[in-house]
Parts: C-alpha cells; sequence; structure tokens
C-alpha cells in the first residue's frame, strides 16, 4: 500500500486554482437565493425567535476576530478575504428577515472603515424597517382595519451582498438592503477597494482622466437606446429629473471581466419599473 | 449556529478538498471549478435534506460527485474535435503514465470513484456506500476489483 502514498501525495498536491474562493461563493449566494424562493412564504417559525434574535444583534460585531470566528477559516495568503459573518433567517411579529452580512478580513483600516460602515447601515436599515412596520400596522388599525384583516400580513427584510469580481489586491462588491410589502425598495451600496494601497478605487482609477465624458457618453447611448419604436422610454428626460451626469458619489461595481457597471438609485433617473437602471461602460 | 450556517462553513473550509475531489474525476480546472460551484448551490438550496448534520461530509461528497457524473455525461454529448499537435486547454501536467496516480484515472469510472475515495479521501467503506449510494458488499467487490487491476499487493492492506 505504500504506492499509495505517492499518488495520494499527488492528490493532495493537485493545484488550486486562484477563482476557486469565488466561485465557491458564487454558489453559496445562488443556493441560499434558491432555497428562499423555494421555501417562498412557508418561512419556518423558530421557537423563542426574539431571544434569538436579540443575541445576533448584540453579537453584530464584524471585529476580524468574529469575523474569522464566523467562518472558522484562517487568512490563506491574498491580503484580505470577504466573509459571510453574520446570516440568519429569522420571523419576529410578522417581520421575515433574510440577512446575509459581508464582513472583510483583513489587517487594513480600509477593512475596519468599510466593515464599520456597513454595520452602521444595515442597523440603520433594520430600525427603519421595524418603524415602517409599526406605523403601517397603526395606520391599518387607526383607519379602522380589524385583526382578522391583519392577521398574515408579513413583511420581508433583506440584507443581502454580491462579490463581482475579486483578484489578490481588489474586490468589487454589492451590499443589498432590502424592504418588501405593500411596496418594495431596494438600496445598494458599492465597494470597490483596493487593499495593497488600502483604498477605494474610483471610476477615475478604472475609466482615466476622462471618466465622466466617457461614462456620460456611454449611458446617454443606452438611455436613447431603450426608446422603443412607440417614443416611449422608462428612463425620465433630463429636464424632468432624469440623468444630467455622473459624479463622485455615483455608484459602481467592476465584473469578472474588468467592465465597470456604473448603477443608479431606484427611483433616481427612471420610472420604478425599471428597478435599479446599470449601464455597462464599454 | 444555524444549520446553513454550519453547512455554509463547512463548504468554505472544505472546498480545497472539494476542488481536488472533481478534478481527479474531471481533470479539467474549468469543469471542476463549475461542479464546485454547482455541489455548493445544490447543496444550500436543498440543505432540507441533510437530516443528519454529522453525515455532511458524505452527503455532500455525494452531491459533489453527482455534479461530476452531470458533466461528464454533457462532455460525451459533446465530441471535442483537438487540432493535431494542439494542447488540451485548462489541463494541469498529468502524472506520468507509470504512476498509481495514472493508474487509477484509466480505471472504469465507478472502480476509480472507490479507490480514490477510499486511499485519497480515505472514507470508510460504509463512508463510500453511503456517497455512491451502494450497499457495503458492492463498494467492496469494486475495491478488490480495482486493487488486482492495479496489481497492488493486498497482503496485510486495511481496506475497510
Amino acid at each position: 500500500m505504500n504506492e499509495f502514498k505517492n499518488a495520494k501525495e499527488e492528490y493532495d498536491n493537485t493545484p488550486i486554482p486562484a477563482g476557486l474562493s469565488e466561485r465557491v461563493q458564487a454558489g453559496i449566494q445562488e443556493g441560499k437565493a434558491r432555497y428562499r424562493a423555494r421555501r417562498g412564504r412557508t418561512v419556518r417559525r423558530w421557537g423563542a425567535t426574539a431571544a434569538c434574535f436579540a443575541i445576533l444583534l448584540a453579537g453584530l460585531n464584524l471585529s476580524p476576530t468574529l469575523a474569522k470566528a464566523a467562518a472558522g477559516v484562517p487568512v490563506l495568503g491574498g491580503l484580505f478575504r470577504v466573509l459571510t459573518v453574520i446570516s440568519y433567517d429569522a420571523s419576529d411579529g410578522g417581520i421575515n428577515y433574510a440577512v446575509s452580512v459581508p464582513g472583510l478580513e483583513a489587517d487594513s483600516t480600509l477593512a475596519e472603515r468599510v466593515n464599520a460602515a456597513i454595520q452602521e447601515k444595515m442597523d440603520a436599515h433594520l430600525a427603519k424597517a421595524r418603524q415602517d412596520w409599526d406605523d403601517y400596522r397603526e395606520a391599518f388599525f387607526a383607519t379602522g382595519g380589524t385583526e382578522e384583516e391583519w392577521a398574515g400580513r408579513e413583511m420581508d427584510v433583506i440584507v443581502s451582498y454580491e462579490i463581482k469580481s475579486q483578484s489578490e489586491t481588489r474586490v468589487s462588491f454589492v451590499v443589498t438592503l432590502g424592504e418588501g410589502w405593500v411596496s418594495s425598495m431596494e438600496e445598494r451600496y458599492y465597494y470597490n477597494l483596493d487593499f495593497s494601497e488600502d483604498r477605494d478605487l474610483t471610476l477615475r482609477d478604472y475609466l482615466g482622466e476622462n471618466w465622466v465624458e466617457t461614462c456620460n457618453a456611454a449611458i446617454e447611448r443606452q438611455i436613447a437606446d431603450s426608446v422603443d419604436e412607440e417614443g416611449f422610454t422608462f428612463f425620465f428626460a433630463p429636464e424632468e429629473g432624469g440623468f444630467t451626469t455622473v459624479d463622485e458619489t455615483t455608484g459602481f461595481y467592476v465584473r469578472e471581466d474588468g467592465t465597470v457597471v456604473v448603477c443608479f438609485p431606484e427611483y433616481s433617473i427612471a420610472a420604478g419599473a425599471a428597478g435599479i437602471p446599470e449601464f455597462p461602460i464599454n | 449556529m444555524t444549520k446553513e450556517e454550519t453547512l455554509t462553513s463547512f463548504l468554505i473550509e472544505t472546498q480545497a478538498r472539494s476542488y481536488r475531489l472533481a478534478y481527479s474525476v474531471l481533470h479539467n480546472r474549468d469543469e471542476s471549478l463549475d461542479a464546485v460551484q454547482t455541489a455548493v448551490c445544490r447543496a444550500l438550496e436543498h440543505q432540507d435534506s441533510l437530516r443528519d448534520p454529522g453525515a455532511v461530509k458524505t452527503w455532500f461528497t455525494r452531491i459533489l460527485m453527482n455534479a461530476c457524473n452531470d458533466l461528464l455525461r454533457q462532455r460525451s454529448r459533446v465530441v471535442p474535435f483537438p487540432e493535431n499537435g494542439e494542447e488540451p486547454f485548462g489541463e494541469d501536467p498529468e502524472p506520468s503514465d507509470e504512476t498509481l496516480a495514472r493508474r487509477v484515472d484509466a480505471l472504469p469510472r465507478e472502480m476509480g470513484t472507490v479507490i480514490k475515495l477510499r486511499f485519497y479521501e480515505e472514507l470508510t467503506l460504509k463512508e463510500i456506500g453511503e456517497v455512491t449510494g451502494q450497499n457495503v458488499n458492492t463498494v467492496k467487490s469494486r475495491l478488490y476489483a480495482g486493487l488486482k487491476r492495479l496489481r497492488v499487493a493486498m497482503e496485510g492492506a486495511e481496506i475497510s
């Protein structure tokens, strides 16, 4: 059986491609989304949900230590890692939570800053969602609604993220905060980070000095192309509050193939039916 | 930790192992990455079917092997036309023909699977049965048949 020692050694030394962890992350995100879709609204009710929830919220400290413990993986090579530091589903008082929060694990102030920003946004989002829900409930009963009519009303609160691209030193990911009930809203935050230089990447970094002109030309062309044969488009005209120009606050992410995709908030430059407008800049 | 968290951690921690196992079946980098991603996705999508979290390793290995087999089936439908003298794309160098590893790869698929799971992944015969969906006797006979073909001496070999 000694022969197998060499064979196993060879097997154990199979080169692991750099893209593996991205692919695993992608599989995780997709699998979770499919699982949610599959379960639909039959969200499993937890016993003592409120208690669990309080503990989870108390534990939302995205320190590198917690991040490491959460995924139980050491940092192997590379300058950073993006991990799901918090992931849970719970139901509490008619609100269904589907929360998957990213955290950056890196020995850098950039990671600390971004982790803190994500946590702050998530805390505010959860607080606002609960407030919205209480307001809605109050208004419902104040206007003559009955307990019977109220029964079964539910709201979905979503925190999720998606890694758009990742290399040894750079990562581009999007955090989505959503609320869904009588109306739905979705807010997205874009992070493009370089850990070799410990800083945020900008459109200028990717598109050069003329980044404003480059973006504007590509976006205007795509808006023009969206007009159908009857002259209709979801996009507002510039004089009606539609698109005028990109600036430093414009969100974007970078695809695996290096394409920069510029995004605008829902309702900002187009009707809500258009969702979140995205423009690849070629 | 919820089951989903435990499962997610498991999938992240064992990703290198998953890739190696997929690569030992597919011998193609891109296909192996596809297989791992598909298996990870399926595992989370069907997490409710994991009744016993202690059995996560065999449960997931089965999903992974099925994903690999799906890709092999797809491959048999698409017949490649290699250009003369062109190296196969996306493959890492294979061990030389003389090695045992190469001979294991050349075994019929079911025999090779049992050998790899037993000697590379060091699963027990019972676990291999859970992965491949066969009873232990079938696993045993495939293992013996495989070893016989490999002409590996079995004296004193611990195979169960």
